[in-house]
């Protein structure tokens, strides 16, 4: 048999329980063939079951071992690799859970896996200068309204229709989790990196809208009129400075890009 | 054909244009090919075990780092292994070459070997004699090889490829294995020991997967040991493995066993002092666990090297 046909029966075997390979496998001294290529065929599922375990500890702890391991081998049937790296292998988790029967009935679940990949992601996500307040302060205060600015790289955004992030920080803090709860108005969390820690919260509507409009590059004053249609045209620029002050103090930013001046 | 696609394709006829030219440019490297230094007594890097390295200055030699590990934007990974890096040698140490798969190779897979090795500056590279996976699909799991003059051919090919590519003579270690197949034509030292004539590469000669696999299929242990070409040996792996009375399991999670360490020293009287290397991937015990077996395997060498023993690792 040429090595090319043999290599695909033995990935039949361990994929697709083919046992076309076992005709050219002997018994071993002290164990059957069927058995011996058994030991391939286990470790292919137990070993991607600890990547996903350890990719996503709140919520294995959520489902209970029993029910997390039955998830796990779901996804394994119906997701082979196709990384080099092992280290992506759930990255379609979330989406698993969002699409396939009996997960999908219960959006915590898909929602525990999107918020556990993206502080994966951010963990190891690129590195990037981080600006700061005093960054800001010493541009001269005529320019700021044409500043734009650059999200941080591990930084990102995405919506979520449960209480996920108190369900997350119980389950981390080792506590019971709070019942889920939906929410009629549309919820969103923002995930990055600061310094070595991955670290998320909760976003609010206006917030998010100021968040999104910011990385296409939106100019500090379109910001500020932005919000000032969203909501009370008088405080729309203090509230606009309060969030772009907490995105500097969080560490949520990279670059400001001044429009006469040049990029810090 | 849209600009898009023009550009999409003109980048990566580029690519392919300079991986081309740097292979051209390492044929002369890898034909030289200088045996590594001696690096003495070594651990694998496992994240558990950073802060202790870093601020307990262990008695290690050096270390061993899974490339694929760090083959990662930024972050935490990164930092480590720049502070690692400053202080002791490393060598790389991949699982998904797929050196003996009959699927093309992944050739950003080979960039990012590269790109890591600029940043570590490994005294060498290492990965397994085996498949991971064909048809895009990777198992990841080092799958066993049927020892015939075909594969040995396709292994040798892909071998002097990847040797070209990285500007080095690789290492390959000899992994693990729980069946047989009727049609190989020479036993797995055989085929190893051919594999190292004809490519110049090094073997990373790994202690516990020969008991595995030597148990496992029923063959004499010294055998396998005294097939090698002793000049190809340039690492040593001691790890533990799972008995389960009619198999045994290269686990990686338990402490070296006696078998392996009766092993080890057969293998040193006949390999005389190659850096030698403690795996633990699972149930990872304290560092300082780690460094009571590795004096253990230093006092082995000792007992079996004497005079033959370097006096400290040659290598900084």
């Amino acid at each position: 048999m040429k090595l090319k046909d043999f290599q695909d029966k033995f990935q039949r075997a361990i994929l697709a329980g083919d046992d076309a390979v076992l005709k050219g496998i002997p018994d071993g001294p002290h164990e059957t063939k069927e058995n011996l290529l058994g030991i391939y065929r286990d470790a292919y599922v137990l070993r991607l079951i600890d990547v996903i375990a350890a990719d996503h500890e709140r919520l294995h702890t959520y489902l209970g071992d029993d029910s997390f391991r039955v998830m796990a081998r779901a996804y394994i049937a119906a997701n082979p690799s196709r990384h080099r790296n092992a280290r992506w292998f759930a990255q379609r988790l979330p989406e698993f859970l969002r699409s396939h029967a009996p997960y999908a009935k219960q959006p915590i679940l898909n929602e525990l896996a999107a918020l556990e990949r993206a502080l994966n992601d951010a963990f190891d996500g690129a590195d990037a200068p981080v600006v700061s307040m005093a960054d800001l302060a010493a541009l001269p205060p005529e320019i700021w309204g044409g500043i734009s600015f650059v999200p941080h790289p591990t930084a990102t955004c995405f919506e979520v229709s449960t209480n996920v992030g108190a369900i997350w920080t119980a389950l981390k803090a080792g506590n019971e989790p709070p019942p889920v709860h939906g929410s009629e108005t549309s919820r969103h969390i923002l995930v990055w990196r600061h310094e070595m820690t991955p670290l998320f919260r909760e976003m609010g509507a206006e917030e998010r809208m100021m968040w999104v409009e910011a990385g296409k590059g939106t100019r500090f004053a379109d910001l500020c009129t932005m919000l000032a249609v969203y909501n009370d045209p008088g405080s729309a620029p203090a509230r606009a400075a309060g969030f772009l002050k907490a995105w500097l103090d969080a560490g949520l930013l990279t670059r400001v890009v001044t429009e006469r001046i040049g990029a810090q | 054909m849209s600009d898009r696609k023009k550009g999409a394709a003109s980048g990566k006829s580029a690519r392919q244009e300079n991986r081309a030219a740097s292979r051209a440019a390492n044929r002369e490297a890898v034909k030289v090919g200088e045996r590594p230094p001696y690096l003495g007594f070594g651990l694998g890097l496992r994240p558990p075990h950073y802060r202790d390295i870093l601020d307990g200055n262990p008695n290690v030699d050096w270390f061993e780092v899974i490339s694929e590990n760090y083959m990662v934007a930024g972050g935490q990974p990164l930092a480590m292994l720049d502070q690692i890096v400053e202080r002791y040698p490393v060598v790389m140490h991949g699982v998904s070459l797929s050196i003996a798969s009959t699927a093309p190779f992944d050739e950003d897979y080979l960039d990012g070997l590269n790109k890591l090795a600029k940043r570590t500056q490994p005294k060498w590279i290492s990965d397994h004699l085996c498949w991971t996976g064909v048809h895009g699909v990777n198992l990841h799991d080092l799958l066993p090889i049927p020892y015939t003059c075909e594969a040995l051919d396709h292994v040798i090919s892909r071998v002097d490829y990847v040797q070209e590519r990285l500007g080095r003579r690789l290492c390959l270690e000899n992994v693990s294995t729980y069946v047989q197949f009727d049609q190989s034509e020479m036993m797995e030292w055989e085929f190893i020991a051919e594999l190292t004539r004809r490519t110049g590469c090094w073997l990373l000669f790994d202690v516990n997967n020969v008991y595995v696999s030597a148990f496992n299929h029923g063959y004499d242990a010294r055998a396998f040991l005294n097939g090698i070409p002793a000049d190809r040996v340039v690492q040593f792996h001691l790890a533990g493995h799972s008995d389960m009375e009619t198999y045994v399991v290269d686990t990686h999670d338990h402490p070296v066993r006696e078998e392996v360490w009766d092993l080890y020293t057969a293998a040193l009287e006949r390999f005389g002092p190659v850096s030698t290397m403690i795996e633990r991937d699972d149930d990872i015990p304290p560092l300082a666990d780690m460094l009571v077996e590795l004096d253990h395997a230093r006092a082995l060498a000792e007992r079996a090297l004497g005079s033959k023993r370097p006096a400290r690792p040659t290598a900084a």
